[in-house]
């Protein structure tokens, strides 16, 4: 088995995703190659042999001179499978790849069983088993499904590839992302505060596990009523309906109209001192809890992961 | 200008879900059904351009049985002029690579100018039809797409990459298009165009007839994960709880890198 | 001798008298037929409603409310002095009716007189008396408008005008009295009995008759001058409402209350829904801001308007009226704004009120029925993504259907499908069938039937949304939708009787659905608990609570059923107290005309406003009969920071915890 990691690499610099790919193919226990269209001053720690094309020549977003380059490697390699990370690079480029291989393409793998892959199905809430009928297999891989390989302290044999240019996307440029008005529609993770958070000061504490945890924070429309927080981080249904990949509920008791707006969120988390409050029937993980302690002692210690 | 824009009809995802007796699909009592989320932002970007050049034909195109046609009415009432429904009752057997075969063949004569659709679907979420189809019909494909202009031929659109940065990029039309949550509001059709669109073409095709490739991955089986925490309740002293929970989240989230 | 007087005393009852007096009558009443033919004209650009049936009825209605003043009385001050002034002042019109009736008609061609003796004395003093209060009442009015104004009162140069010319042509009858007076009657027992003109007479005596007789021409003259201006002015100025308030009782509402027209969607001529013009309201809209006497009565009730929206009720029917007569082509949505018409929770606190029968909620939803059916148009995206949730799970909150009749479950209640055999189908609504918190309420409810031995059904996950908050949001199309499979569904079992716990459900099935071919008989849980305690079947212990009531708008304003609750509040043991808007004055939660599936963006929140309301009772229960108050509620008492004070409750919950 030989798997060929298509590593990515964003503004000049590498993305973290190439040692989930990695952290993959040592679970398939399987010979790997890697691919990257990025710079030498920017070169994944890894072991094995990294085709590596110029980002100058070939340009971060190409996908026509990305699919060629990589069906050069492949030509070469003879890989019996073609490893993307299932985000907007991988999403964009396996298709095309897939398609000129005349490969099946299974996405989002978030496990693998021999050769066959699961897949997550509506929402995540059912998944499925899935069976390439193709000699080669184009995957994408679930971000943080495969956790992260261990960083080798190797350097790659690098082998350059020479790009031509053209290709009928022209790419002008990055935009950065707006800073200031949230969009908790579009938030990963969002940490909420319901009333049970006591007063207006303690929102700064809410604020701080959002913020260690890399997302936003959101309150319930009571803390918004009582002007605690500002309208648009109300969740519900009369405010903002969200469905980040975590949600914390800090003393959120769970009205219709809250529930309703966030319930699809993949994982729920309620913290909670009311064991039977309507939250625990849609939380993941109840954590019966003084907030005022346990969400300072938790932001602390995701702080020093 | 002929624009084409390809939707999917998809169970609501707030749907009680229980595998079928074949134990490879969902099986379909006691769903809601409706537009596949990304593919009214497909139908609402492809009705804004209609309205932009004014002289524009604009298709609408779904794969399913019967019961899709409910489906196509709303993308009818929201502007569409007319329907294209690739008749099929066990479309949901079909992978991404048969249903992006479907529509190249029905597509590739027609000279649209213009191809949209969603990102992916809400239930089989592979996200490559769109570029499968691109590819297929040798045009030039933009995925997640969260901003589209199109002016004189040209078009010139923002892709949505991870932590809100978006990737600008311009290409000449004929393309695909596949749209992602942000792109635009899907308008909420009008009464008079509820109406209209009760009077609208939707002729219905075999999907047999079009239907040239072979399937290249099959579903060995469709199951419940494991209950993620299901409902767990933690409850001590909360220096320990922080250390579950930081736990359970490492193992059942991808959060804490 | 017989007590009498001389008519035209003074003035003389000749051709010099009589030609130019009835030209100016025949002038300014001819001004003034004149004046309501042309606002005729305005009325008719509305479309045809027909507010003519029923004409014993219409009648009733109007004679006790001109007569009786029954709705002017309901706000007691200023009701009492408006009421009083009108009854005075219809004697003094009644009165000098009576003189010309006498002196032009029955004396000059019959010689028949009929103010004479004791007629007369009754007469005499009746009109003096009359003029007297009059006064007064006017007196308090002008003082009240211009010394010490409430909140928001706008006043006029109309006002000035109404106020100055009342005034004058009042006083100027006492002079003319007193002067008539202080010349013949002086010292005879007939004065006593025009005390106020005696008075008068008293403080003029010292002019001497030659003077006396001067006055009393030229201010009888200037007070003829008066009244034919007033005459004139009528149509002119908010004078008219003496005739166009006075008749929109008749062409008022007849009920069922708040019921709206049902749109015709199958219409293929229609080309526009709802209203945005002039063209696509009814002519009676346009006739009640006519009726409008700007009192700000329902300005003052609006919860909008009392939380900083802004709505005003007032405003809307006035700002109809100023395009009706100014501005026909106007967009009436952009005069409105959308935000008011948005605002509005249909509680029927303006319609309620209003003592000119005026007709606001109608209003409103027309125009929303326009933005939403002709632009697609909602206040916000939640409310949109409500409405996509509705058409596809029957709820708005997008919970799947097939969860709707789960809460039964254990409860060992069966849907009409697996058995249609009950005494009663129990309509439980979306907040009953998903919100955990009214879920409880679900219970409590089918635990009281169970226990009164009533076998009750649901419809399961064949139950969909009645459809109310999104017919008042405008949505007539999902409406008609909903209402047409329910009443289907209802209609296939052979349903006897519906029972709902929600005052929403039952105001659209027990009026709206009746268009679409509803006719089982419904009932509001509370009616129907009622009867259940009353005859024996339900019986409770009574046992202490000490609670406030809040009237849902939709079982109060807009059903009238203010005994049912408080009767059976009563006999769980509960002490009332009652809050000061109560029963018709009650101030909405807030929920109300599909505002539930709204964000409250602008202003105080109501919710608050009303919990606050009810913990200043002292109470420390809040009891409700509707879901949408609960959800409100639940959350305003942690907004108004009284959760540990105050509870929420329906009165389910408070009967079931109390069964014998």
């Amino acid at each position: 088995m030989k798997v060929l990691l298509i590593a990515e690499s964003r503004e000049g610099k590498l993305l973290n995703s190439c040692y989930e790919l990695m952290a993959f193919a040592e679970k398939m226990a399987a010979e790997t190659a890697m691919f990257l269209v990025g710079s030498d001053s920017a070169l994944p720690q890894y072991g094995g042999k990294l085709y590596l094309a110029d980002v100058s020549a070939a340009g971060e977003y190409n996908p026509d001179g990305h699919k060629q380059l990589i069906l050069d490697v492949v030509a070469k390699e003879q890989p019996d499978m073609v490893v993307f990370s299932h985000s907007s690079y991988g999403w964009d480029l396996a298709p095309r790849v897939a398609f000129a291989l005349q490969a099946a393409q299974i996405s989002e793998v978030v496990d693998v069983a021999g050769s066959t892959m699961v897949v997550p199905v509506c929402n995540a809430k059912l998944r499925r088993d899935v069976a390439p009928k193709t000699a080669k297999t184009v995957v994408t891989l679930q971000a943080g499904a495969f956790g992260l390989a261990e960083v080798p302290s190797a350097a790659p044999v690098v082998e350059k590839l020479t790009s031509q240019s053209g290709g009928k996307i022209e790419f002008t440029g990055y935009e950065q992302a707006e800073s200031g008005g949230v969009d908790l529609g579009k938030a990963k993770i969002i940490v909420s505060a319901g009333r049970g958070i006591g007063k207006p000061e303690n929102v700064a504490m809410i604020a701080d596990l959002a913020k260690a945890l890399g997302g936003e924070y959101g309150a319930s429309r009571p803390v918004v009523d009582s002007e605690w927080v500002e309208h648009n981080r109300q969740v519900g249904t009369t405010g903002q309906t969200v469905a980040p990949k975590l949600y914390v509920a800090c003393g959120i008791s769970g009205a219709i109209q809250h529930l309703a707006g966030m319930k699809k969120s993949e994982f729920i988390v309620a913290v909670n001192t009311d064991k039977d409050a309507p939250i625990g029937d849609v939380a993941d993980v109840l954590v019966v809890a003084d907030l005022k302690q346990f969400v300072p002692a938790l932001t602390a210690k995701i702080q020093a992961l | 200008m002929k624009i084409l824009v390809c939707i999917k009809q998809v169970p609501d995802m707030e749907s009680k879900f229980k595998v079928d007796a074949g134990g490879t699909w969902y099986a379909k009592t006691d769903l809601a059904w409706r537009m596949n989320e990304y593919d009214e932002y497909a139908v609402e970007q492809a009705v804004q351009l209609k309205e932009q050049v004014k002289d524009a034909d604009l298709t609408v195109l779904c794969i399913g049985s019967e019961k899709v046609k409910e489906t196509m009415k709303k993308a009818l009432a929201m502007g569409c002029d007319r329907g294209a429904h690739i008749a099929d009752e066990e479309a949901d057997k079909k992978e991404p690579f048969q249903i992006a075969g479907i529509i190249a063949e029905y597509a590739k004569e027609k000279n649209f100018d213009l191809i949209f659709t969603g990102m992916q679907s809400q239930d089989r979420g592979s996200g490559q039809v769109g570029i499968l189809v691109a590819e297929m019909l040798g045009m030039p494909g933009i995925t997640t797409v969260v901003h589209f202009a199109y002016k004189d031929g040209v078009i010139e659109a923002k892709r949505e990459l991870e932590g809100g940065v978006k990737a600008c990029v311009k290409v000449a039309a004929p393309a695909v298009i596949t749209c992602q949550l942000g792109l635009n509001t899907p308008r909420y059709p009008t009464l008079p165009n509820i109406m209209k669109a009760k009077k609208k073409e939707l002729l219905s095709v075999p999907a047999a007839d079009l239907l040239k490739v072979e399937s290249r991955q099959d579903t060995a089986k469709m199951y419940f994960p494991e209950k993620k925490g299901g409902g767990l309740v933690l409850e001590g002293d909360p220096a320990a709880l922080v250390d579950q929970l930081i736990k359970i989240l490492k193992e059942k989230t991808a959060v804490l890198g | 001798m017989e007590y009498t007087r001389e008519i035209y005393w003074n003035v003389g009852h000749s051709a010099g008298t009589l030609v130019p007096m009835y030209l100016f009558a025949f002038v300014a009443i001819g001004l003034l037929v004149k004046g309501f033919l042309r606002r005729v004209e305005v009325y008719k650009q509305g479309l045809p409603l027909d507010r003519t049936d029923q004409r014993g009825r219409r009648i009733r209605y109007m004679l006790e409310n001109v007569l009786l003043q029954k709705k002017v009385a309901r706000v007691r001050w200023p009701g009492l002095l408006h009421g009083l002034f009108f009854w005075g002042f219809g004697l003094l019109f009644i009165g000098t009716t009576l003189i010309v009736i006498q002196a032009d008609f029955t004396d000059l061609l019959f010689d028949v007189k009929f103010l004479k003796g004791t007629f007369y004395l009754l007469f005499s003093i009746i009109l003096d008396v009359a003029g007297l209060v009059c006064i007064f009442m006017l007196g308090g009015l002008l003082v009240r408008r211009y010394f010490y104004p409430p909140e928001g009162l706008e006043t006029k140069t109309d006002d000035a005008v109404m106020h100055g010319l009342l005034l004058t042509i009042l006083v100027t009858g006492f002079l003319i009295e007193g002067a008539r007076i202080a010349v013949t009657e002086l010292g005879t027992p007939l004065s006593y009995w025009s005390p106020m003109g005696l008075l008068v007479a008293h403080g003029l005596s010292g002019m001497g008759e030659g003077g006396l007789r001067a006055l009393h021409k030229v201010t009888w003259w200037f007070h003829l001058l008066l009244v034919m201006g007033f005459f004139i002015l009528i149509p002119l100025t908010k004078f008219r409402h003496i005739f166009t308030t006075s008749t929109n009782y008749f062409f008022g509402d007849l009920g069922p209350k708040g019921k709206l027209i049902n749109l015709d969607l199958e219409n293929e001529d229609a080309e526009t829904f709802g209203a945005t013009s002039l063209k696509e309201m009814t002519w009676k809209d346009i006739f009640d801001a006519d009726a409008c006497t700007l009192c700000m009565r329902c300005q003052d009730r609006c919860p909008a308007f009392n939380t900083g929206k802004p709505l005003s009720p007032m405003k809307v029917v006035n700002q109809l009226g100023e395009a009706a007569f100014h501005n026909p082509e106007a967009n009436l949505i952009d005069s409105f704004s959308k935000e008011a018409l948005w605002a509005c929770t249909t509680c029927r606190a303006c319609q309620e009120i209003c003592p000119a029968a005026i007709e606001h909620v109608r209003k409103i939803i027309d125009c929303r029925r326009a933005m939403v059916l002709m632009e697609g148009e909602f206040p916000g995206e939640e409310v949109m993504a409500a409405m996509e949730a509705t058409e596809v799970n029957g709820n708005p909150l997008g919970i799947g259907y097939a969860e709707r009749g789960d809460w039964a479950e254990s409860m060992g209640i069966k849907s009409l499908a697996e058995d249609a055999e009950v005494d009663v189908l129990y309509f439980v609504g979306c907040y009953g069938s998903f919100d955990k918190r009214n879920i409880a309420v679900a219970k409590s409810f089918v635990k009281l039937c169970q226990a009164a031995g009533v076998k009750v059904g649901i419809l399961g996950k064949e139950e969909k949304c009645c459809g109310e908050p999104m017919r008042k949001m405008g949505n007539e199309y999902l409406y008609q939708s909903l209402a047409v499979e329910n009443i289907e569904v209802i209609k296939s079992y052979g349903v006897k009787k519906i029972v709902t716990t929600c005052p929403h459900c039952f105001n659209t099935l027990e009026k709206d659905y009746r268009d679409l071919g509803l006719e089982v008989e419904v009932e509001s849980y509370v009616v129907f608990l009622e009867k259940l305690m009353a005859s024996g079947r339900l019986r409770i212990d009574a046992k202490e609570l000490s609670c406030t009531y809040h009237d849902s708008c939709y079982l109060g304003r807009h059903n009238d059923i203010y005994a049912a609750p408080r009767t059976l509040i009563t006999a769980a043991g509960g002490q009332l107290v009652e809050m000061d808007k109560n029963r018709e004055e009650a101030f909405c939660c807030s929920a109300g005309g599909g505002r539930i599936l709204a964000e409250e963006k602008i202003g105080e929140r109501i919710n608050i406003k009303r919990v606050k309301m009810a913990a200043a009772t002292g109470a420390q229960t809040l009891v409700s009969n509707c879901p949408f108050c609960l959800t409100m509620f639940e959350d305003g008492v942690k907004g108004a920071e009284v959760e540990e004070s105050l509870r929420p409750q329906d009165i389910a919950e408070i009967l079931a915890e109390r069964i014998v």
